[in-house]
């Protein structure tokens, strides 16, 4: 019954592509994005997986009402629980990881297998955790930005990060355990189609790469930070401008 | 022309009302005062509000541009690109980043209507003048919450905001990561002229 590998096989082929990538001529970040001509590559190759994926989601967008939509979301974010506790237990957030049991039995059984989200309603709030976010608590801060094909933007820890998730989390287990795609093609629909509103100024960015990873890096340190990262160093912005304006 | 006047006068009158507030010595009620003044205005008058962006536009510049350091912002954005660059033309892209500022916040405003709610978290510890944030929490029609924060100096005419933070992603550094390359590669009149067009838009 081992036969889903693909999973592994797709997180560790970027991996090791990314070890062989060249030099490229486009160095934006060389601290925070030393493959970048790697990324770049996967990028556009995710991109090419969009003109197959964007028309399944607008599709999707426009049949489905909004609740249904809504729905399907938390019918997902309910199958996160099992994850999110495993990871709370590992950061010592013991009090939390108990509202994540009751928000899964909640969630579960009076929800309807978590379409309805009552939890949240019932003051059992949700947690963003995973196991990259554990990793990094445990540490491990900084890690390289890496582009993943089919997954998208992460990082190197959050790679290794997701690949336990994958041991966990229910829609992983059924790739694992008996290579079924659907519930995995269905959340990606899902989650695709919620960002539909941004494409068109996405596609607009000078440069939709950085623009990506701006917005993933960053907020993937909210996340890690449970929502209270350090305050940015504004003044290094400022340090490189020229003082003689200044009133 | 009566009208108009008195409306000017009552604007005014109003207006002196919310900048009374703005001699307290702390951006957390500044925040709290100004933006629950602009969410309750919307949601009382949402149909014209709906039919008048412009209006709104106004409403929010009104309310809102006093509250930020502009020039502080677009000095952040444009970092080593901005040197050399004249005053007045750094002014300029300050406003037109601004007005970008203010269209994307008025749309906001509408698409979150009438069921918006906002709660400013207290302030932990001292307010630093260089540098403090101010966190709020929007309540989305959906249940969720988006975290909103605000970057606040104090300046010469008191504390004011240079950016937002929409759940950690900030404003200046998003956009100084794609105006800085731009302004390098085509010079900071082509940056200008393709703002005044409503381009080179973020995401929200």
């Amino acid at each position: 019954m081992r036969r889903g590998h693909s999973l592994i096989g797709i997180i560790f082929l970027s991996i090791l592509l990314a070890g062989c990538a060249g030099t490229q001529s486009r160095n934006t970040d060389p601290e925070n994005d030393p493959w970048e001509g790697f990324n770049r590559k996967v990028f556009a190759f995710n991109d090419g997986l969009d003109k197959v994926a964007r028309p399944i989601a607008v599709g999707y967008d426009k049949i489905m009402p909004d609740p249904f939509q809504r729905g399907v979301g938390n019918f997902f974010r309910n199958l996160d629980n099992p994850v999110i506790y495993v990871s709370q237990v590992l950061q010592g957030k013991f009090g939390e990881s108990i509202t994540t049991i009751g928000r899964f039995l909640v969630n579960s059984t009076i929800g309807v297998l978590g379409f309805f989200d009552v939890a949240t309603k019932w003051g059992m709030p949700f947690y963003n955790e995973d196991l990259g976010q554990t990793l990094a608590t445990w540490g491990y801060k900084d890690s390289r930005y890496l582009m993943l094909p089919f997954f998208g933007p992460s990082t190197f820890r959050d790679g290794v990060g997701r690949l336990g998730d994958s041991y966990i989390h229910p829609v992983g287990r059924a790739i694992h355990g008996n290579d079924e795609w659907t519930l995995w093609i269905v959340r990606g629909i899902d989650l695709r189609a919620r960002y539909l509103d941004q494409d068109a100024e996405f596609n607009e960015a000078y440069d939709p790469y950085v623009l990506m990873r701006d917005i993933w890096m960053q907020n993937r340190e909210y996340q890690i930070y449970d929502g209270d990262p350090p305050i940015l160093d504004y003044d290094m912005y400022l340090d490189d401008f020229d003082e003689e304006d200044d009133p | 022309m009566r009208i108009s006047s008195l409306l000017l006068t009552i604007t005014c009158f109003f207006s002196n009302g919310v900048w009374a507030n703005l001699q307290t010595d702390d951006p957390v009620t500044l925040i709290k005062d100004i933006t629950g003044q602009i969410f309750a205005d919307v949601g009382e008058n949402l149909e014209k509000y709906s039919n008048d962006h412009e209006a709104l536009k106004a409403l929010v510049r009104n309310d809102l541009m006093p509250l930020l350091d502009v020039r502080y912002a677009a000095r952040l954005v444009l970092g080593r690109a901005g040197r050399g660059i004249e005053a007045g033309k750094i002014d300029e892209f300050a406003t037109l980043m601004s007005d970008m500022l203010i269209n994307r916040y008025s749309a906001g405003l509408l698409y979150f209507s009438s069921e918006v709610k906002l709660q400013v978290m207290p302030q932990r510890g001292d307010l630093n003048p260089k540098i403090t944030r101010v966190r709020t929490r929007v309540s989305l029609p959906s249940g969720s919450l988006a975290p909103v924060d605000y970057a606040f100096h104090k300046t010469a005419d008191g504390w004011k905001a240079f950016d937002v933070i929409v759940e950690g992603i900030s404003y200046v550094t998003t956009y100084r990561n794609q105006i800085m390359p731009d302004v390098q590669a085509n010079g900071i009149d082509s940056v200008i002229e393709r703002l005044s067009k409503g381009e080179l838009e973020l995401p929200e």
